[in-house]
């Protein structure tokens, strides 16, 4: 005992952050610290260790050093790697850490916790002494951003651990992450306003699509509409607005809008489908739209079936389909395919989509989780960007529409097979009968004044002659697409 | 296209190193084709140098290339070698110029530059009007050399005229946003007020509120919570079933209440512009008086929509607790003070010449940009007439800068685990690497 007690010091974590050898607090720590985590370098070698993971872990944790010391301190003896050789590893009493280092050991254990998941042995043990880990150390509501991201990968790889044991289902229906459920209805009010409020994530798609569908119709009388998750409908305040006041063409054409309802309302905490219907109709009154609202309910098996639709001849059918925050969860990808491929039977004038970017496709589970792992980060951080102070907003928006997107992100992407995980738009892109639109000038224009008005931060670019991109610094983030649909092709 | 605004990128590194900062360099570097091609021609405070490859470097303490027409021939010759601007990457390109002192950086920026030339209607400055007539007549005309189509048979006042047509074009765009961002906003508030009447009826919510520290007491139900967020985040809301908010009765001036108006005249009450308020301290600093700007978190112009007649006037003292950091209170405090002044909206512009800065800052690079709200006011309070375009003040608007971003972004920890751990699929990259 003694023995091991006098070893300790050689093992000191507190020094971490002071000798020079190691992290050099001046300089760029994150070089620095390439040659420690080098060093320990947490993904590959556990696999490469011994039969107990666990006891790999051991080490790397900074225990209480009663019960665990044995082990601790004998295991270090016996693996030149890990032992006391000079890297020291994470669990330096967190107070010791600079942001900058807690937040990167985050990130190693969150990749060595996707690693594990997704190897061939499947290591849930390992996984789950890894998140239980992460847990002691996270927390939701408070922290650096990625203290609290992290939280919510947490919970999203716990979910793949549990749902993954019962036979992950690639198939229609996305489990509905149970955060949704605890959502008050206010709350989620709340967010979504605030959401609204501090980022261009949502007016972005909305206003792109829009100014698409309003250059669409200039000459066309009547307009139809078919919405693919309404939501509350916000998205047509704007659409109508511009409608009324549109100078040249015939006067404010006739607006239908017909919204795709699903069973199980579970799914819309902010309002229904009728609820929505009624306010849009009330919205329309009082600005002088001619306005009529449908309902198209799907089966729970969310197959689209256009012939159940109401048409009227002589209109312009538009196809919208939002995919991105705030919308709540992953639409399953059958759902989203039946209902393109369905909308081409209506012969639409236009189809917009809003996505979100997607992971790469290549790259295994681990690599589209890094992907993800910087796409949220990159909307935490344009968050706090431009609302450094409002950090509860933030955390509501955050608990209500981030976290169960990335939950339903993990889930989707975990389950899907290789090279499943393209975007929409591409789909589109290679479904025939769909072309592009090229983004208007002015559409551009919109856009970039739109992210103007938030922060100099975003940008918005045409990564295609008709789809707008808008992304945080240099990572993409949402996409706005734009299509239009001629039988013969 | 991308207006980087980050001022203190330091073309120096760029320059040493190959790395790919060139969006930042693509604003700093000073492409000036169009200048006088003499060699030994020194610009205002800095000489150049003719090295021995042609290259005209400036003497500045920041050196940079200078594109002469020579130069920049050469380019456009080797780019169409290569296939043509989409094609040419800047090492083929450099290889074929074979011009020593070139380097990478330089090709990179120049490359890009001109394939945004090429495509002229894209091409949108954030300059006041003035600014961007010239730098986009500029862009023609650079490429006027350049380019094989059309171009080179555009008169002066062709071009002229096309760039007035953009620009007018921009100005419809923007008043239009400003129209459906309203209209969003009032859409929005019928969704609030249902809410709240539907909550309103729940459960009392007398007992929710922010207390001063600015936690949230977790009331009975969500209802409190959320219409106190509410109150805090929308201060115009016409939330008269609350009685417990002390903000909305301060807040909500007599105007307003009970009442969906849907005029166009009316501000849009959004959350945006309460937040403006909440971190701005004032319209002051918002340069919009020609003041100059404090260092305070720019005003995200979600200070943006039509706040100005309302709001800081209201902000009690509770509200301001709201926020996590207390420091700003000082600030927040002093500011409504100064903020009273200009709240009263009809006073034809006493110290709020903001009128005529319409335009400008549609131009200007900053997300003050928006006619942040004073703006917009007016636009409406003077029936969109948005007056000549003489807009010769304000031009300056210095864009506030945001404190730098803390080292903890998360993005940044993304990037350190890129940089040490090459098992990552993605190549390890500087810290401005594009993960697009």
């Amino acid at each position: 005992m003694a023995m091991v007690v006098d070893e300790l010091p050689e093992i000191d974590f507190s020094d971490y952050t002071t000798t020079a050898s190691t992290t050099n607090s001046t300089t760029t720590p994150e070089d620095d610290h390439c040659r420690d985590w080098a060093a320990w370098s947490p993904m590959v070698d556990w696999d490469a260790l011994s039969v107990h993971p666990e006891e790999n872990f051991r080490d790397l944790f900074q225990y209480d050093m009663d019960d665990e010391t044995d082990k601790t301190v004998s295991y270090s003896d016996d693996d030149k790697n890990l032992a006391s050789s000079e890297a020291p590893v994470m669990e330096t009493p967190v107070s010791g850490l600079s942001d900058d280092l807690k937040g990167l050991r985050l990130v190693h254990l969150l990749m060595a916790a996707a690693e594990a998941i997704s190897s061939d042995n499947k290591s849930h043990d390992l996984v789950r002494v890894i998140l239980v880990r992460l847990k002691d150390l996270v927390s939701h509501n408070e922290g650096t951003n990625m203290e609290r991201l992290t939280a919510y990968f947490t919970d999203a790889l716990l979910n793949l651990l549990e749902s993954s044991g019962g036979g992950c289902g690639g198939g229609l229906h996305y489990k509905q992450p149970n955060h949704l459920n605890h959502h008050h209805r206010a709350d989620v009010l709340s967010a979504f306003q605030l959401l609204q409020d501090m980022s261009p994530y949502v007016k972005f798609g909305h206003f792109t699509a829009n100014q698409a569908i309003i250059e669409a119709v200039t000459h066309e009388r009547r307009v139809h509409i078919i919405d693919y998750d309404i939501m509350e409908g916000i998205q047509w305040a704007s659409l109508m607005q511009a409608l009324i006041s549109r100078k040249d063409g015939p006067p404010t054409p006739h607006l239908r809008i017909t919204a795709l309802s699903r069973p199980g309302s579970g799914r819309k905490p902010i309002s229904t489908v009728q609820e929505t219907g009624r306010r849009l109709t009330a919205f329309a009154a009082s600005i002088g739209q001619p306005f009529s609202f449908h309902q198209c309910k799907l089966d729970s098996d969310e197959t689209f079936k256009p012939s159940s639709l109401k048409l009227v001849r002589g209109e312009a059918i538009i196809v919208n389909c939002m995919l991105h925050l705030p919308h709540f969860s992953y639409r399953s990808p059958t759902s989203v395919a039946s209902f393109l491929t369905g909308s081409k039977s209506l012969n639409p004038k236009l189809v917009t989509l809003v996505e979100e970017e997607g992971p790469k496709v290549e790259g295994g589970f681990v690599g589209r989780f890094m992907d993800i792992l910087h796409h949220y980060s990159a909307v935490y951080d344009s968050l706090e960007a431009g609302f450094p102070m409002q950090g509860r907003a933030r955390v509501l928006v955050e608990r209500v529409f981030l976290g169960p997107r990335i939950v339903g992100s993990l889930a989707r992407v975990y389950n899907r097979e290789e090279g499943e995980c393209g975007s929409w738009g591409d789909w589109l892109g290679s479904e025939s009968g769909f072309h592009p639109i090229n983004i208007s000038f002015a559409n551009h224009c919109q856009a970039k004044l739109l992210l103007g008005l938030f922060n100099d931060g975003y940008r918005a670019e045409e990564s295609a002659s008709n789809k707008l991109v808008l992304g945080w610094k240099s990572r993409r983030l949402l996409s706005a697409s734009i299509w239009a649909y001629s039988e013969a092709d | 296209m991308f207006h980087s605004k980050k001022a203190g990128a330091g073309s120096t590194t760029a320059m040493n190193s190959l790395h790919h900062n060139h969006h930042h360099h693509h604003e700093r570097s000073n492409m000036c084709g169009v200048g006088p091609a003499g060699n030994n021609h020194s610009t205002a405070g800095s000489g150049t140098i003719q090295g021995d490859s042609g290259l005209v470097l400036t003497t500045d303490p920041k050196p940079r290339l200078r594109w002469t027409v020579e130069l920049h021939e050469r380019f456009v010759d080797a780019v169409a070698q290569l296939g043509g601007p989409d094609k040419a990457t800047p090492k083929t390109i450099m290889r074929v110029m074979g011009v020593k002192g070139l380097t990478l950086y330089h090709l990179k920026s120049h490359l890009q530059k001109f394939r945004l030339g090429k495509q002229p209607h894209k091409e949108f400055n954030d300059h006041s009007i003035k600014d961007s007539e010239r730098a986009s007549a500029l862009e023609l005309q650079r490429n006027s050399g350049a380019s094989s189509s059309g171009m080179m048979g555009r008169s002066m006042n062709e071009m002229q005229i096309e760039v007035q047509r953009r620009l007018h074009e921009q100005l419809e765009v923007q008043r239009h946003l400003q129209l459906r961002i309203e209209a969003q906003g009032k859409y929005m508030q019928t969704i609030l007020e249902k809410a709240c009447q539907t909550l309103a009826g729940d459960q009392s919510m007398a007992a929710t509120g922010y207390n001063n520290n600015g936690n949230k007491v977790v009331g009975n139900s969500g209802a409190g919570i959320g219409m106190n967020m509410n109150m805090n985040m929308n201060m115009n809301m016409n939330m008269s079933t609350s009685s417990t908010s002390h903000l909305e009765q301060a807040a909500v001036p007599a105007g307003h209440r009970g009442s969906v108006m849907l005029f166009p005249g009316d501000h849009v009450p959004s959350a945006i512009k309460d937040f403006g308020s909440l971190n701005f301290p004032s319209f002051q600093d918002l340069n919009l008086y020609g003041t100059s700007q404090s260092p305070s978190p720019p005003a995200v112009a979600a200070a943006g929509t039509a706040t100005a007649r309302k709001s800081p006037l209201m902000w009690s003292d509770d509200e301001l607790h709201l926020q996590d950091d207390h420091q700003h209170q000082q600030q927040e405090h002093h500011h409504i003070g100064v903020l009273s002044n200009n709240s009263s909206e009809g006073g034809g512009g006493d110290g709020c010449d903001l009128d005529p800065t319409v335009p400008n800052h549609i131009f200007e690079t900053t997300p003050l940009t928006l006619a942040s709200s004073h703006n917009v006011d007016h636009i409406h309070h003077h029936h969109l007439g948005l007056g000549p375009l003489d807009h010769s003040k304000k031009l300056e608007r210095t864009s506030p800068r945001r404190p730098p971003l803390s080292s903890n972004s998360s993005m940044d920890n993304m990037r350190a685990t890129l940089s040490t751990n090459s098992n990552s699929n993605m190549s390890p990259q500087g810290r401005s690497s594009s993960f697009g």
